[in-house]
């Protein structure tokens, strides 16, 4: 992503420069932390202290949570997210040159580090964000595999690793809701369906910042207490928490608005913004799985919000909405917790199976196998995920009449899954495969979902649930589901899309190495853990019985491959992105749009709007 | 897959207002989900009744928690209604051009959002209870408090409303008042929504 | 699929490719079941009670249930591997058909796919009727499970004043668990019975089971509850029912 710059360096280079021009990211977190210690040393000081006869104290997290809350607002007024609503409230609305600005015209590399609306900067922005989060991730992950590489756990502490487990969690969750739809749906959707930008430019940065406002709060619990909770923050366990607890509830309550303006914002640009003669027949496949993705997170995530909300009240105002000592109830935050849960299992899955449905056409060179069944699949998999958020609270007791009903609409959701592997192995039969990293990718997935689809079924299911729940084999079967299939998803993406990202080729020998080391030890790593939740091993612990620990050591040596293999990925990605081989506009010879632009992708895309004739996925040598 | 045709920078006002009014209609999606959720935690905590503590019986120091009538929550969304029909008022101004029509009904429907707000607060100051005493006094403060916040951001969009309004910025296209209008309708709906649920104690 | 497109003018099941599939199809599909059917069974090693061998009976046979639908995706995908490979820069020349459709193969699929989910429901609504018959036997023993950080008490309602952290249980006769929780959430899990129910403050919760082996069992937690949860464990010591009333006995009950 490299552009001729003509004129740089127009912020601040004059007393007069406009307050758009001045702020950036280093404004962001100076303001950020300067009103964070203002509010910690004003709220220390203002609160009065907790007397005995409350029965909650709540001071300490009010002080926390304010602090958090000052970070928050400093940041966002430091990027100057604020600059667009109050000009309206003023009525002096952007003009043509400031939304140029804002759109990082002529700006180089520094439109990276500021409120840029450009859809392919928040890309580039999303991408890194992602690594940086997943590599966050990672050696949390790593951290716990070592800790239980022997029984005895050991030389972690426990509360420090029910900490490491519970942010390994959340924050690896947040990474795979935004690995596709942010750096690819940003970039790539766009100009794949034929628009000039997103249809709010200002709400994608936004939603882009309020992501990297989110991270400082849930890094800041390490320091405060951590988590013991894991990542579904049950309660009354989190009101009993340490401070670090307030840290996840920001961090979720600024996610959960990100995924907000980020649903609204993409579901009206791909309804409104097609280009011409771009039907719904006409649309690419990986549009419909962003936009379910999307659309479905956006009713999902503001019930996370809230339940979230109620935490943040019940550890500082001595609300009693979980308590049961004052009427509260730990059922009601499972409800609330588990309906967005569900439906947050397909937000991740469905951009990655609609990616590589997009890319199996490119690669076997013939039509996308039932267009018709895909999107019915797509949309059958929304509708039925909101329905089934209880089958992950089959033991909890709170309604065993209704296990019956949850059980059949989880099951059912099979169905439409099951459409999207006759899909793709549909596109695959007879064709000519072209032995790429997401060719390699597609058969990963089909492997991969396969074992975490079946391995679902038996969990769907009551009596066997009730051997399985709270195990290590719910824990196997998630990453076979969100990592076998979501992260292989996204790290196709990565491989088919960088050439037009980057301008360069992503290295293939690197790229084949790493998936093969991936793939191979997620398989040995997670298969290892299978064995031990059948065996009894319940998940999240720190220590457990010498039966398990051959499993532990075959899941702790898979985890050092997974490992090698992404550090490995992360090399190339670097290293190409510097100095890869140069790629030419359409090295995949494909047929959706974004393919049609010049790389780099110049400012607004196209120079004129395109008319659509056909759908995508014109391939194969007759016409039938 | 495609031809290209001529030049199209400058898109439509109607464009334009179609793409924004389906944004925030999608943002307030989201917010009715949030909406709804507080009435399941509501009637939710109310069935469940755990401990007997959905309205505690007077203690030794504490005294019993009394359910507030819900007919104060009624009237923040009567004057919410008021404030929706103000804008619509405000809106056919807008339509028929009528700048001091769309100006007095833009005013005094930001009047509305303000009054309602004072009057939340009012309200939430002087509940006969705190927060922490039971489950219904946390739920009155959940229902109370999105009022409030609902009734802030209201605030916010109509005085802009009001100003631009003023300023003679709708003369060529209004399709803000209108999508302010569709705010206005489900400030109104989610207050009596929740003025609903406190009937019910 | 359902089309035939080269030159050959035979039915499409006669076709060498498809043949062949359809052996690559069985070979996977017993293969799948046999094997993953065979280490779901072995791990989870022996049962304790009735259910637990429902659920493990019932996993084996959802495993071949879904052996031939793994099956049949791998082998077209393998299939496919096998034909036509292409390595380079370039794509390979355009496909030889460009069937985009074939509503009779997607409506097998669906139609397929419905019924095996419909098994599946079907079967594990019986064996969780089964399961629950333990629940209105009348002359089950009641147990009162309360878990607290980090330890498990039981009490013995019929003798009032027996309490244990370890279970007692005479074999072959159905128990009932009344479970509840002082602290936090919790999950009373006995491993080799397959049975589980969490431990809610505020809420009593049921479940129950008949022991069918003499021997000591795991008593797990099945829901991280706080610092020590690894180390929440018990045992359970089903015991003839000679031996559990003297033990009652030694506990301060009435045998």
């Amino acid at each position: 992503m490299t552009t001729t710059m003509d004129r740089t360096a127009s912020a601040g280079h004059s007393a007069k420069s406009p307050l758009i021009e001045k702020l950036n990211v280093f404004t962001a977190f100076g303001l950020g932390i300067i009103l964070a210690v203002v509010f910690y040393v004003l709220a220390a000081k203002l609160i009065p202290e907790d007397t005995d006869a409350m029965l909650i104290h709540t001071k300490h997290d009010q002080i926390i949570l304010l602090a958090m809350i000052g970070w928050f607002i400093g940041f966002m007024v430091g990027i100057g997210a604020l600059i667009g609503p109050f000009r309206w409230l003023l009525g002096k609305d952007l003009s043509h040159d400031e939304n140029m600005f804002y759109a990082g015209k002529d700006l180089g590399t520094k439109r990276y580090f500021r409120y840029t609306t450009d859809h392919k900067v928040v890309g580039i922005q999303y991408l890194v964000t992602t690594m940086i989060i997943f590599g966050v991730g990672g050696i949390l992950a790593m951290l716990i595999r070592t800790n239980l590489g022997n029984p005895e756990g050991g030389w972690i502490h426990p509360q420090a690793y029910n900490a490491i487990v519970g942010i390994h969690g959340i924050i690896m969750i947040v990474g795979t809701i935004i690995m596709i739809t942010g750096p690819f749906g940003n970039f790539v959707m766009p100009i794949m369906i034929g628009a000039r930008d997103m249809a709010f430019p200002r709400l994608n940065a936004l939603s882009f910042w309020l992501i990297v406002a989110a991270i400082p709060p849930i890094l800041s619990s390490f320091f405060l207490g951590g988590i013991m909770t894991g990542w579904t923050a049950y309660e009354p366990l989190a009101s009993e928490s340490p401070a670090g607890m307030d840290g996840y509830i920001m961090f979720i309550c600024i996610f959960a608005i990100s995924t907000m303006v980020a649903g609204a914002n993409i579901t009206a640009t791909v309804v409104r913004m097609r280009a011409r003669g771009m039907t719904w027949n006409r649309t690419p496949i990986f549009i419909y799985g962003v936009v379910a993705s999307v659309a479905l997170a956006l009713p999902a995530f503001p019930v996370f919000f809230l339940s979230q909300i109620m935490s943040a009240f019940d550890r500082a105002m001595g609300t009693t909405f979980y308590n049961p000592a004052g009427g509260g109830s730990g059922w009601l935050y499972e409800n609330l917790f588990w309906l967005m849960g569900h439906p947050e299992v397909y937000v991740i899955l469905l951009p990655a199976i609609g990616a590589l449905m997009e890319m199996a056409p490119v690669f076997t060179r013939r039509p996308l196998f039932s267009f018709n069944v895909a999107v019915m699949g797509i949309a059958g998999i929304c509708g039925l995920s909101a329905l089934v958020w209880a089958h992950h609270m089959y033991m909890s007791g709170w309604a065993p009449l209704l296990n019956g009903p949850f059980m059949l609409t989880t099951e059912l959701i099979s169905i439409p899954t099951g459409m999207l592997f006759l899909v793709l192995v549909g596109t695959l039969w007879r064709g000519r495969l072209w032995l790429t990293v997401p060719m390699a990718s597609i058969y990963a997935l089909l492997w991969n979902f396969m074992i975490g689809g079946i391995t679902g079924i038996y969990l769907s299911d009551v009596p066997a649930d009730g051997a399985l729940h709270g195990t290590m084999f719910v824990t196997a079967h998630f990453h076979y589901t969100l990592m076998g299939a979501g992260l292989t998803g996204a790290v196709a993406s990565l491989s088919y899309w960088f050439p037009k990202m980057t301008g360069r080729m992503l290295d293939r020998r690197l790229s084949w190495v790493s998936f093969w080391m991936v793939q191979i030890g997620f398989n040995v790593a997670f298969i290892g853990m299978f064995l031990v939740g059948l065996a009894g091993q319940p998940r999240r612990v720190e220590s457990y019985n010498a039966m398990f620990n051959r499993g532990n050591m075959v899941t702790t040596a898979g985890a050092y491959v997974i490992m090698t293999g992404m550090l490995i990925l992360l090399f190339a990605v670097v290293d190409s992105w510097r100095n890869g081989i140069k790629a030419s506009d359409n090295p995949w010879f494909a047929k959706t749009l974004e393919w049609s632009v010049p790389t780099p992708v110049p400012l607004e895309n196209f120079a004129t709007l395109p008319v659509v004739t056909t759908d995508a996925y014109g391939y194969g040598k007759a016409k039938s | 897959m495609s031809q290209e045709t001529t030049h199209a920078h400058h898109e439509h006002p109607d464009v334009v207002g179609s793409r924004n009014r389906l944004g925030v209609i999608l943002i307030i999606v989201a917010d009715v989900a949030m909406a709804l959720s507080i009435l399941f935690v509501y009637f939710y905590l109310k069935g469940q009744n755990v401990n007997n503590m959905w309205l505690p019986t007077a203690t030794e120091e504490v005294p019993a928690t009394v359910p507030v009538s819900s007919m104060g929550a009624f009237y923040i969304a009567i004057i919410s209604a008021f404030g929706m029909l103000l804008n619509g008022y405000a809106l056919k101004g807008a339509k028929a051009k009528n700048q001091s029509q769309l100006t007095l009904g833009a005013m005094i429907a930001f009047a509305m959002s303000v009054i309602g707000l004072v009057y939340q607060i009012q309200q939430m100051n002087s509940a006969p209870f705190t927060m922490r005493m039971g489950a219904y006094a946390s739920c009155y403060y959940l229902i109370a408090g999105l009022n409030a916040l609902h009734l802030a951001l209201t605030a916010f969009i109509s005085l802009g409303n009001w100003n631009r309004a003023r300023l003679g910025l709708y003369k060529t296209d209004h399709w803000h008042v209108a999508i302010i209008q569709v705010w206005w309708i489900w400030m109104t709906v989610s207050a009596a929504l929740g003025a609903f649920a406190l009937s019910f104690t | 699929m359902s089309q035939t497109q080269t030159q050959d003018k035979a039915p499409w099941w006669k076709r060498k490719d498809v043949k062949e599939t359809a052996t690559l199809w069985v070979i996977l599909s017993v293969l799948i079941g046999g094997l993953a059917g065979e280490v779901i069974a072995r791990s989870m090693g022996a049962p304790a009670s009735e259910t637990m061998e429902n659920t493990i009976r019932m996993m084996k046979i959802f495993t071949w249930v879904s052996a031939p639908v793994a099956g049949l995706v791998g082998a077209i995908a393998l299939k496919s591997l096998m034909q036509k490979r292409h390595y380079g820069d370039t794509p390979p020349a355009e496909s030889d058909h460009e069937i985009a459709n074939s509503p009779k193969a997607s409506a097998v699929w669906i139609v397929t796919s419905g019924l095996l989910c419909l098994f599946a429901l079907v079967f594990g609504m019986i064996v969780m009727q089964e399961d629950a018959k333990s629940l209105q036997a009348p002359n089950a023993i009641h147990v009162n499970v309360t878990g607290q950080q980090w330890l498990w008490n039981f009490d013995y309602p019929d003798n009032a004043g027996v309490r244990s952290h370890d279970l007692y249980l005479p074999v072959d006769r159905p128990v009932i668990f009344n479970v509840s929780a002082k602290d936090v959430k919790h999950s009373f899990w006995i491993v080799q019975m397959g049975v589980k129910v969490d431990a809610n403050p505020g809420y009593i919760t049921q479940t129950a089971v008949t022991p069918n082996k003499i021997g000591v069992f795991d008593v797990r937690c099945a829901e991280l509850c706080g610092l020590l949860h690894a180390y929440m464990q018990s045992q359970v010591h089903v015991v003839s029912q000679a031996d559990y009333d003297a033990w009652i006995k030694s506990q301060g009950g009435r045998a």
